[in-house]
């Protein structure tokens, strides 16, 4: 079957649509506001008019191009592309600051590429195994998931951020994703009557505004993006760094197990393979200020989601996140129902499928390494010309997601906020931490509280939320440890 | 003069605040909820309040040590807050006058502002970039752009 397949692949056609869409995919990802799981929805009525093979690839291609292509502008303008790359600017952009983006870009682009490639035979080897574990997990496990991923806000704090300001800002991520409809009664909270909120603090205009907005407002004060500009014509001849190659594993492995499990999104496992990153490096201290080191863990984490994710897809049904959601709708249309008969009766389409996935990791990974340099160009550009173009793309991609005025506005003071913020010592890592995982951490212990009938022992009643708990802890005490060994009393 | 000690203590007294209030509001939850989210919200309102609490005693312990930071949000403040004044003028121009007369004002007025000078580059970027949202996204990819009540 699996020859079938190859064969199947391997024709001009096919192989053209996992060419066209993993460069859609690689454009799409690099515009804010344009999200993967957007550019696969919006391919679906296209690839109704084509074989049902080709339009899957077509999709394939966009998916994994999409996951890598976000990287770009996170490094190069501290614009995340997607919110999976909000991880990969906060140590892409200050190496694009030193005239390293290059380096960054061809870090960013091999790490997405080993984690593609990993999660992606994990699909193919054990996806039916994996889907039955990740079905296990409840709402206990969700929520002390999310705990492990807040735990990276320990991590956080530095010579810039104290302990105790890390965690509030994590808090106030976590208060501003309380906003929106109760997970459990659907009560209104603090919406203040506008129906734009219903559904919660918009996350990508909240990034766009911290990030985004935030960096073109203090570029303002500065003659070039760039501290030393022959720094940038000489990326072509820096090696990569030494000890990456661990980041890129552990990335790898974090986000296709985080992948795997419904409703974790890239997201998620990008922080989370970050926060492990820091933890373990040599030098957590130059983290935040251009350490290569948590590129790699973010971009394997992210694009190992991609694999990841299909594994409860294709095995379940279960979309592993929205980007596979949009997928599934692509297989339903094609008459593919997924489940066993994916693997037996249409064996064939399914394994191409999973095949080009290799395919299109391979595309993007030449395509990352040759136009690196040119890429790395963008941040010559001078400020007056570049600023209002990337405030303007930025403010579209605020609008774009929920054609919403008020998410520009949204952006606008996420912006404004995120400066004050940061001047004043609170982590913006923290907060966007919170504000990610604030959704699972709400819905999974509330479930939980009434699934246990108000007893918090269900929280520790099941062998995987001991496991939970362990590696909590296990994350916690090492920073924790070096806190209270640099406190001076 | 604003220091960053002071905006420190400003931030914090907000959050205290806000922790406060988030706590009472929880009251008025559905009684259904009061085991579970409100549950969930009360302890971000505890939790927030004692860290802010906190925050503020280790402030008043370090206020005679602490050097005085003149708080600096801008480098140079007329070009940071001119672009933002212009942001926010775009943000409530965009629903009235719709997307291409507003960003055709933003995209120069904002080059000018930054410092550009050469009339014929300000020209072609900005009816570069928005040609290229044109074709790209407004008929490649169909994403719907801000519609103005005016056009």
């Amino acid at each position: 079957m699996i020859l079938q397949a190859l064969q199947a692949l391997f024709t001009p056609v096919s192989l053209l649509a996992v060419f066209i869409g993993t460069t859609s995919g690689v454009i799409v990802g690099g515009m804010p506001g344009l999200t993967a799981t957007m550019a696969v929805a919006l391919l679906i009525p296209i690839t109704f008019s084509l074989e049902p093979l080709t339009g899957l690839l077509l999709m394939g291609g966009v998916y994994c191009g999409a996951m890598y292509g976000g990287s770009i502008p996170a490094i190069l303008l501290r614009t995340p592309g997607t919110p999976a790359a909000v991880a990969t600017a906060i140590e892409g952009y200050p190496m694009t600051q030193q005239g390293r983006g290059g380096l960054a870009l061809k870090v960013s682009v091999i790490a997405s590429f080993t984690g593609g490639i990993f999660s992606t035979f994990i699909l193919l080897l054990i996806a039916p195994v994996l889907a039955v574990f990740a079905l296990t997990f409840g709402p206990p496990e969700y929520f002390l998931l999310a705990i492990l991923g807040l735990a990276g806000i320990v991590s956080m704090a530095d010579d810039e951020n104290s302990l105790v300001k890390a965690l509030i800002s994590g808090l106030i991520g976590l208060v501003l994703a309380v906003v929106g409809t109760d997970p459990i009664s659907g009560m209104l909270r603090y919406t203040m009557g506008l129906t734009d909120l219903f559904d919660g603090v918009a996350f990508m205009p909240a990034l766009i505004g911290m990030f985004s907005i935030a960096q073109m407002l203090e570029l303002t004060g500065s003659k070039s993006v760039v501290a030393d500009r022959s720094q940038v014509t000489k990326i072509k001849r820096e090696p990569l760094p030494r000890g990456i190659s661990k980041p890129i594993w552990l990335g790898s492995l974090i986000g296709t197990v985080i992948g795997i499990l419904p409703g974790e999104g890239a997201t998620i496992a990008a922080f989370v393979s970050y926060n492990v990153a820091r933890r373990r490096s040599k030098n957590p201290k130059t983290f935040g200020k251009g350490n290569p080191e948590g590129i790699a863990a973010a971009e394997a984490g992210n694009n190992g989601c991609v694999g990841g994710s299909l594994v409860p897809t294709l095995t379940l049904g279960i979309p592993g996140n929205s980007v596979a959601a949009a997928l599934l709708g692509g297989l339903l249309i094609h008459g593919l129902i997924p489940g066993p008969e994916l693997f037996t009766t249409y064996g064939v389409m399914t394994y191409a499928f999973i095949l080009s996935l290799f395919v299109a990791n391979v595309i993007f990974l030449i395509l990352g390494l040759f136009m690196a340099p040119y890429f790395a160009r963008i941040s010559l550009t001078p400020p007056s010309l570049l600023i209002p173009v990337v405030c303007l793309f930025s403010l579209l991609g605020s609008y774009a997601m929920n054609n919403s005025i008020l998410d520009i506005f949204v952006a606008l003071l996420f912006g404004i906020a995120a400066i004050i913020l940061q001047k004043a010592g609170f982590s913006l890592g923290a907060l966007i931490l919170g504000l990610i995982l604030g959704p699972i951490a709400e819905t999974g212990f509330a479930q939980a509280l009434i699934i246990g009938h108000g007893s918090y022992s269900i929280f520790f009643s099941r062998p995987q939320a001991l496991v939970l708990w362990a590696i909590i802890l296990m994350l916690l005490a090492a920073p924790l440890y070096q806190i209270y060994r640099a406190s001076p009393n | 003069m604003i220091t960053k000690r002071l905006t420190e203590l400003i931030i914090l007294s907000g959050f205290l605040v806000l922790a406060v209030l988030l706590y009472r509001s929880t009251a008025s939850y559905s009684p259904m909820v009061q085991g579970s989210t409100a549950m969930y919200v009360r302890f971000l309102g505890v939790t927030l309040g004692l860290l802010c609490a906190l925050e503020m005693l280790l402030w008043f312990r370090k206020r005679g040590q602490a050097e005085v930071e003149k708080l600096m949000i801008a480098k140079d403040p007329r070009r940071f807050w001119g672009l933002f004044f212009l942001l926010l003028l775009y943000a409530v121009a965009v629903s009235t006058l719709g997307f291409y007369p507003t960003s055709a004002l933003f995209l120069p007025l904002g080059m000018l502002l930054l410092g550009a000078r050469k009339p014929l580059i300000i020209g072609l970027t900005s009816a570069g970039v928005l040609l290229f949202i044109y074709l790209v996204f407004a008929k490649l990819l169909e994403v719907p752009l801000p519609e103005g009540t005016l056009f």
